[in-house]
């Protein structure tokens, strides 16, 4: 047992965003959370990561409450998050995004520099070695604003790493990424799990969806209408009709071919 | 010296801590049109210090810098959970307030015979330390620039402990701030307690020098300049505010035949710099290309 929601809810005036989800991540698996647009998918990553307050229910990772925590001390104790609209910090460098503040429980005293800021913390990655992961070594003085999609992509990618989480959420990380692009994700998303860091992956591309999660969940108006493997997943009726309807079939046909 | 070239540094000196103090605003994403309001607490302050009690300028003008950086914090303990236009007016609003009450505040006291300290709206007159102690104007310039260069060598320090960036990223985004561990409140309040510091010092050694401030004088239009100095000159290293200062009051109202056309075309210059390079001539970019350039 991992990242833990409990009869999750999230509603807006009497929009059902998120309702009674309940999902149980474990350690070291790649999860899928997929669902057609609106199901609240990115709402549930906002929930998790302290974004929004929940409605209802509790967010937990290893048996802590995370619910009340505000989003630094959520980061602190390893949660880690990508948008779905890129976000990074434009007029810093790229290596001046990967600087993470340390705090929280995991405030190491015994270097001054360490309190203000630290390239990933003591225990975190190192910078370089990010960089050359995230293929951007080349780029480490050039403002995050100036870099190409893919670049700012990975970038991004990279600052969550940076503050080495326990749990990454990824939202949508393949947006607006060709098919190739999403081979090279791929073999990231996998060498981070490798790594240790279990993952929540929200993708709308079923081929990287089914080609990498150990089991994925689906939502639909905010409900979870089924959890299992991709195959599982690929074979529920409910799915189909739900989410993946008659227009999705080949595109899941070619998932599964 | 020439008497007007010292007067006309003097001043470029003077307003410079004050945009020193919205550029560092700036930076932490707020837009402050209340940074003459900490210029005017730290005049009043240190002249009362001063003129009133008899304590030494240098002490009074740790404690204009020291209450100018304690109200910042505290107005900004309240504010910084506002932003943008919300902040904005906030800041407007404690400095018209911070000048209504000045005009009506009276401390005064007998001093060698006459009635010293703030008068409400007649203003404050006889801060004389700085004559009394026989200071030329030359020798005051150049406490300025000393105490000037102190604060800029200081924003260096913290952009080199990193700290500067920290504060970027609060300015640029605070909720990805949050999510990189960043307390973006704390940093917030930490801004606004740095930049009334700055003013406050500001505005102390400007009273000593003026010897007379009166109420008016901290009018919304000094923090909108404030405001402008950063956004003209740039907003990637400290050194941009500063050179929207020498725009303004260096070239523009010094050059007497342009004096009266001054405010005229400070504000066309902003609209075409802010058209042009919307975060000023010294931004990010070339901050960033020049230091690039320069390490290699």
């Amino acid at each position: 047992m991992m990242l833990t929601l409990e009869n999750l809810s999230k509603h807006f005036g009497g929009v059902r965003a998120v309702d009674d989800v309940s999902l149980t991540i474990k350690e070291g698996e790649i999860f899928g959370l997929i669902g057609p647009n609106g199901s609240g998918k990115s709402t549930t990553v906002n929930l998790i990561t302290g974004l929004y307050t929940p409605t209802a229910g509790t967010v937990s990772l290893d048996g802590w409450d995370l619910t009340a925590l505000p989003q630094h001390s959520r980061t602190s104790r390893g949660v880690a998050r990508t948008f779905q609209n890129i976000r990074l910090f434009g007029n810093l460098t790229v290596a001046q995004n990967l600087w993470v503040a340390q705090n929280g429980h995991e405030q190491r005293r015994e270097h001054f520099l360490s309190r203000w800021f630290k390239p990933g913390g003591e225990h975190g990655p190192d910078i370089d070695e990010l960089l050359q992961f995230s293929r951007l070594y080349s780029k480490r003085d050039v403002l995050a604003g100036n870099l190409s999609f893919g670049e700012m992509r990975r970038l991004e990618m990279a600052r969550a790493l940076a503050s080495a989480p326990r749990v990454l959420l990824l939202d949508e990380p393949a947006a607006g990424a060709s098919l190739e692009d999403a081979e090279l994700l791929a073999e990231r998303i996998r060498a981070v799990r490798d790594q240790g860091v279990t993952v929540l992956l929200i993708e709308h591309m079923m081929e990287l969806v089914m080609g990498i999660t150990d089991r994925l969940a689906v939502l639909n108006f905010g409900q979870k209408i089924a959890e299992g493997t991709p195959s599982d997943i690929q074979d529920d009726p409910q799915v189909r009709a739900a989410y993946l309807g008659s227009g999705h079939d080949e595109k899941m046909e070619r998932a599964s071919a | 010296m020439d008497p007007f070239l010292t007067s006309v540094l003097s001043n470029i000196g003077l307003f410079s801590f004050l945009a020193l103090s919205a550029w560092l605003l700036l930076i932490g994403g707020e837009i402050s049109f209340g940074q003459q309001a900490y210029f005017a607490i730290g005049a009043y302050a240190s002249g009362i210090a001063s003129a009133v009690w008899g304590w030494p300028f240098a002490v009074a003008l740790a404690l204009g810098t020291a209450l100018g950086a304690g109200i910042g914090a505290l107005v900004a303990w309240p504010a910084a959970r506002l932003s943008g236009v919300h902040y904005a007016i906030a800041t407007l609003a404690f400095a018209e307030l911070t000048r209504a009450s000045l005009n009506v505040f009276r401390y005064q006291r007998d001093i060698d015979g006459y009635l010293t300290g703030p008068d409400g709206a007649n203003g404050f007159r006889d801060i004389r330390w700085v004559y009394e102690a026989g200071i030329a104007p030359g020798t005051y310039l150049a406490i300025i620039a000393t105490l000037l260069l102190l604060v800029i060598v200081l924003i260096w320090l913290a952009a080199r402990l990193n700290v500067m960036a920290q504060l970027r990223m609060v300015g640029e985004d605070p909720i990805l701030a949050g999510m990189q561990g960043i307390r973006v409140l704390r940093w917030k309040i930490g801004a606004a307690a740095a930049a009334g510091g700055v003013a406050g010092l500001g505005g102390a050694l400007f009273a000593h020098m003026a010897t007379y401030v009166e109420p008016a004088q901290f009018s919304v239009m000094t923090g909108v300049h404030a405001v402008a100095y950063g956004l003209i000159g740039g907003l990637g290293t400290a050194i941009g505010p500063l050179l929207g200062v020498l725009i303004d009051v260096g070239l523009l109202e010094s050059l007497r035949s342009l004096a009266a056309y001054r405010m005229i075309v400070f504000g066309g210059l902003v609209a075409i710099i802010l058209i042009l390079r919307p975060r000023g001539i010294l931004d990010e970019t070339l901050v960033t290309k020049v230091r690039s350039w320069a390490r290699r």
